[in-house]
């Protein structure tokens, strides 16, 4: 027998006296390693076991599992006053040059199609000479559509940017590293960089102000109702039902991002 | 004996870098972030303060105004909140109760910016050619010399 072993190689003696064979050594690895996941269950469990500030946290005197907002936009009513635009400014404080909302002009033509959107409309917008047979023109508010599938959230290498439980896509201002991967994925430009802060800002639907009981600015202040907001979990919001019954369309659909803003009446130069 | 060296001091570098991981992470990762998701909860929160609403529409207005809300009411500019043509209350009434001079715009182009006729507005919303409207260019109070901006209709 001896003979033999000393033949084969792959079988080994298991271990001399004092020598850590591959047994021990697997056995030692195992240990070690059972030991390691135990301490990181402990840790977790010890960071889920307390739950309290959480619920604390969210609640209050509001609860983000009782709403979903959503926004409606009916283009047929915009008159380009802009004072969406300026509403927005003033109350977020939004930097000169870059708008959370904006408003575009369409001059279409069954050729040629004109857009201008003059400081994003905040001071209206002036009038216009096209060279070519205009046959429609109408504006169209822009502004985040708050993605259920948002591609900016998803890019954002430090978790800045999130959706929260009532459909609200947020930036965490304090983790923000001002990168502008966001700024790139979202396909609407509803993002930018500002020039005070450097991290990326966008639309909040006013949380501000939705977690109070108000409605975003842009939608106190629209003179023709072309704004609209409303609660999908209010079964008789008025909104909801326009959404729920009428036949509501969004932008740049074909890329999946399930935007929360519908719009009534959507041309197809608009995108 | 001399071989289980190697095995401890693995042990010990596993133990170390556990330790490392372990500290750093409490370290750096904030309390309430991944609790519903890859961010940080309590910005949540913080988002819902991070500043005092601006507007609160003309029931707000109408407390100390009432004649110009009730004018504005009736009128066909009732569907316009008082701050689209003056500014947010936040401007005119302070946090702390102290009152700021409301800015008050009595320019033509206050009006012009919703009903000057430009391609884009709706064929059934009012509009005016200005040119035309006007007896010569506008300019300065034009408007106001007619109509009363709380009740336009004449």
């Amino acid at each position: 027998m001896p003979d033999t072993r000393h033949r084969l190689p792959v079988v080994q003696p298991d271990a001399e006296p004092g020598t850590p064979g591959r047994r021990q050594f697997l056995a030692s690895a195992a240990r070690l390693s059972t030991g390691a996941l135990a301490f990181f269950a402990f840790e977790r469990a010890e960071a889920g076991s307390n739950p309290a500030p959480a619920a604390k946290r969210s609640s209050g005197e509001y609860n983000w599992d009782e709403h979903r907002w959503t926004y409606l936009i009916d283009t047929t009513k915009c008159i380009g006053c802009g004072s969406c635009v300026r509403a927005c400014k003033a109350e977020n404080g939004v930097p000169d040059g870059f708008y959370r909302t904006w408003v575009e002009r369409y001059v279409v033509g069954t050729e040629k199609s004109f857009v201008d959107s003059p400081e994003g409309g905040l001071n209206g917008f002036p009038s216009v000479q096209v060279d070519f047979h205009a046959s429609k023109a109408f504006f169209v508010p822009k502004m985040c559509n708050h993605c259920a599938a948002t591609p900016c959230t998803q890019v954002c290498p430090v978790g800045a940017s999130y959706r929260t439980k009532d459909g609200v896509v947020l930036v965490d201002g304090k983790r923000c590293i001002g990168c502008a991967y966001c700024v790139q994925a979202c396909p609407f430009g509803s993002r930018f960089l500002s020039p005070v802060t450097h991290t990326a800002e966008k639309c909040t639907w006013c949380y501000h102000r939705i977690t109070k009981g108000l409605r975003p600015a842009c939608v106190e202040v629209c003179p023709t109702q072309t704004r609209l907001f409303g609660d999908m979990k209010r079964e008789d919001d008025p909104v909801r039902k326009i959404i729920e019954t009428e036949r509501v369309e969004i932008l740049q659909a074909h890329l999946l991002t399930e935007p929360q803003c519908y719009y009534l009446h959507l041309d197809k130069e608009v995108r | 004996m001399e071989h289980a060296r190697h095995v401890f001091r693995v042990a010990l570098l596993l133990i170390a870098g556990l330790a490392v991981v372990s500290i750093g992470r409490t370290l750096l990762v904030p309390p309430s972030f991944g609790l519903y998701g890859p961010y940080r909860h309590d910005n949540v929160a913080e988002q819902m303060k991070v500043r005092e609403p601006a507007h609160a529409g003309p029931a707000a207005c109408g407390e100390c105004h009432e004649k110009e809300f009730k004018k504005r009411a009736s009128g066909k500019h009732k569907a316009v909140s008082c701050e689209v043509c003056h500014a947010p209350k936040a401007f005119h009434v302070r946090a702390d109760g102290s009152m700021e001079a409301m800015p008050i715009d009595r320019s033509y182009t206050l009006c012009a910016r919703c009903h000057r006729k430009i391609p884009g507005r709706p064929a059934k919303f009012p509009q005016v050619v200005l040119e035309q409207h006007l007896n010569g260019p506008p300019e300065g109070e034009a408007c106001l010399q007619c109509h009363d901006a709380h009740s336009p209709a004449m």
